[in-house]
């Protein structure tokens, strides 16, 4: 089996991957940001104590852990046009991968937020702050280092959902495995050489992740008892 | 009646103050009065509602009806301003509540800085005199998680005491202290004390309360039981309900 497989081939085809893991990368850079304002605006207002900004914000977070992303994507990719919003396919990627990576993350600060104990709370309030000074100087400082290993593990998954973005024809990593794959007839090669790619965006990330911990002085998990 | 400020002298005063959580009463027709400068320890079992009662003076607990007036200003009236009000009382928790992501010195500036308004070296020379003043002049730069319970407590009382407050509150400081720390507080509290902080303490620390509290308030079950100067309230309990706690409290 492995004499058929052509390594030559993927060598030709490495500046096409690489191009594909260059726009793989940036689209999820840019798709993070995106999904951390989406994420921040419905935090704050599935924080709310009434239901005017809670309930929107959780019935949209339910809404899109719900449904697979590949529908959101064809839902985004099929349905604006429909309204007269034509918009180029990486957009439509973006926002999609922006819009449901979101709905994870407002989960993911939402409950850094509320780990912060009830006592921090009352020591702003004793001390007379206002709502924002509390949050400002009190809360958030300490929420941001217990929401940033679990917000590494969202862009982890958000990178590998990106691939979906293949399916509507972004020039992505996955893309240019499908490429090879249909050109070539050699789907071995191709996606074989996407998951290399893959795994190391995977590592690039995780050790980003072991790096921040240490930064912000928190303890590894334990890997066994 | 409708002008509580008027004619009264009291720094905080209850008057009928009624609380409920749910269906139990926590707080059952409270009448007291705090005047400027006086200190009053208050005691009772566990679940009685002497911390509910010093929560409400600041606002972390609400009333559901009667009055309860501080520094003149009644809470719940639309004219008090609230996060104002509360600039001028420290609160000590029994769990201390320092900042952890915060050095003692920064604990203690904070609000100073961000609610007060005051210039940041102003607020550091300031906090380190109080820091100074609690026995940490070498702890200005320590984390919480490096300092002792007794040392955290003490940071905790210079952080309250950094917003330059008229009214201390303590609920209970030193339970949760091991038992060699506890005199380190203390210490500090008579110190506040003798300065002429008007303070309400919650504690069943009885040498604290018979050298600086002028009365001692004995709670049960929601309401004030009896009231009395620390050598009546610990040498001749009126009642048996407080006459069964002292037998609990001193049996050690």
């Amino acid at each position: 089996m492995l004499e058929n497989f052509s390594f030559r081939t993927i060598v030709e085809y490495l500046p096409l991957f690489g191009q594909g893991l260059v726009t793989t990368v940036w689209l999820s850079l840019l798709s993070f940001a995106g999904a951390l304002a989406v994420g921040i605006v419905l935090s704050a207002m599935n924080l709310q104590r009434g239901w005017l900004f809670r309930v929107p914000a959780k019935a949209y977070i339910d809404a899109v852990r719900a449904t697979p992303l590949l529908a959101q994507l064809y839902f985004l990719y099929f349905g604006l046009p429909r309204l007269g919003i034509i918009l180029p396919e990486l957009v439509v990627g973006i926002l999609a991968l922006s819009l449901n990576s979101g709905a994870y993350v407002a989960e993911i600060i939402r409950a850094g937020i509320l780990s912060i104990p009830r006592g921090q709370v009352e020591a702003g309030v004793a001390s007379g702050m206002t709502y924002v000074q509390r949050m400002r100087l009190v809360i958030l400082p300490q929420a941001f280092k217990v929401t940033i290993p679990p917000l590494l593990g969202q862009a982890i998954v958000l990178v590998k959902d990106s691939a979906l973005l293949s399916l509507i024809a972004v020039a992505e990593l996955t893309r240019a495995g499908q490429l090879l794959a249909s050109d070539r007839f050699m789907p071995a090669e191709g996606f074989v050489t996407i998951a290399a790619f893959y795994l190391l965006l995977y590592y690039g990330l995780k050790g980003l992740a072991a790096l921040s911990g240490r930064w912000l002085g928190l303890q590894p998990a334990r890997s066994s008892i | 009646m409708t002008n509580p400020s008027k004619g009264r002298t009291g720094m905080i005063e209850f008057r009928g103050v009624n609380k409920w959580f749910g269906a139990l009463n926590v707080l059952k027709d409270i009448t007291l009065s705090v005047e400027p400068r006086e200190v009053v320890v208050v005691c009772g079992p566990s679940g009685s509602g002497k911390s509910t009662l010093i929560r409400c003076i600041n606002g972390l607990e609400t009333i559901r009806d009667g009055d309860l007036v501080v520094d003149g200003q009644r809470l719940g009236d639309p004219a008090t301003n609230m996060t104002r009000l509360r600039t001028e009382i420290g609160f000590v928790f029994q769990s201390f509540n320092l900042y952890p992501h915060k050095t003692a010195l920064e604990n203690v500036t904070l609000a100073p800085i961000h609610v007060r308004k005051i210039p940041r070296a102003e607020a550091e020379k300031a906090g380190r005199e109080l820091l100074a003043k609690v026995g940490l002049a070498d702890k200005v730069n320590a984390y919480p998680a490096q300092l002792s319970g007794g040392q955290q407590q003490r940071v905790a009382i210079a952080r309250c005491l950094g917003m330059r407050p008229k009214i201390m509150l303590f609920d209970e400081p030193t339970s949760a202290l091991d038992p060699e720390m506890i005199s380190e507080v203390l210490d500090v509290m008579v110190a506040v004390a003798e300065e002429g902080m008007t303070m309400m303490v919650v504690t069943h620390e009885m040498g604290f309360a018979r050298k600086v509290a002028q009365r001692v308030v004995f709670m049960d079950a929601g309401a004030i039981v009896e009231s009395g100067t620390p050598d009546e309230f610990f040498s001749h309990p009126k009642t048996d309900r407080s006459r069964a706690f002292l037998s609990k409290i001193l049996r050690h």
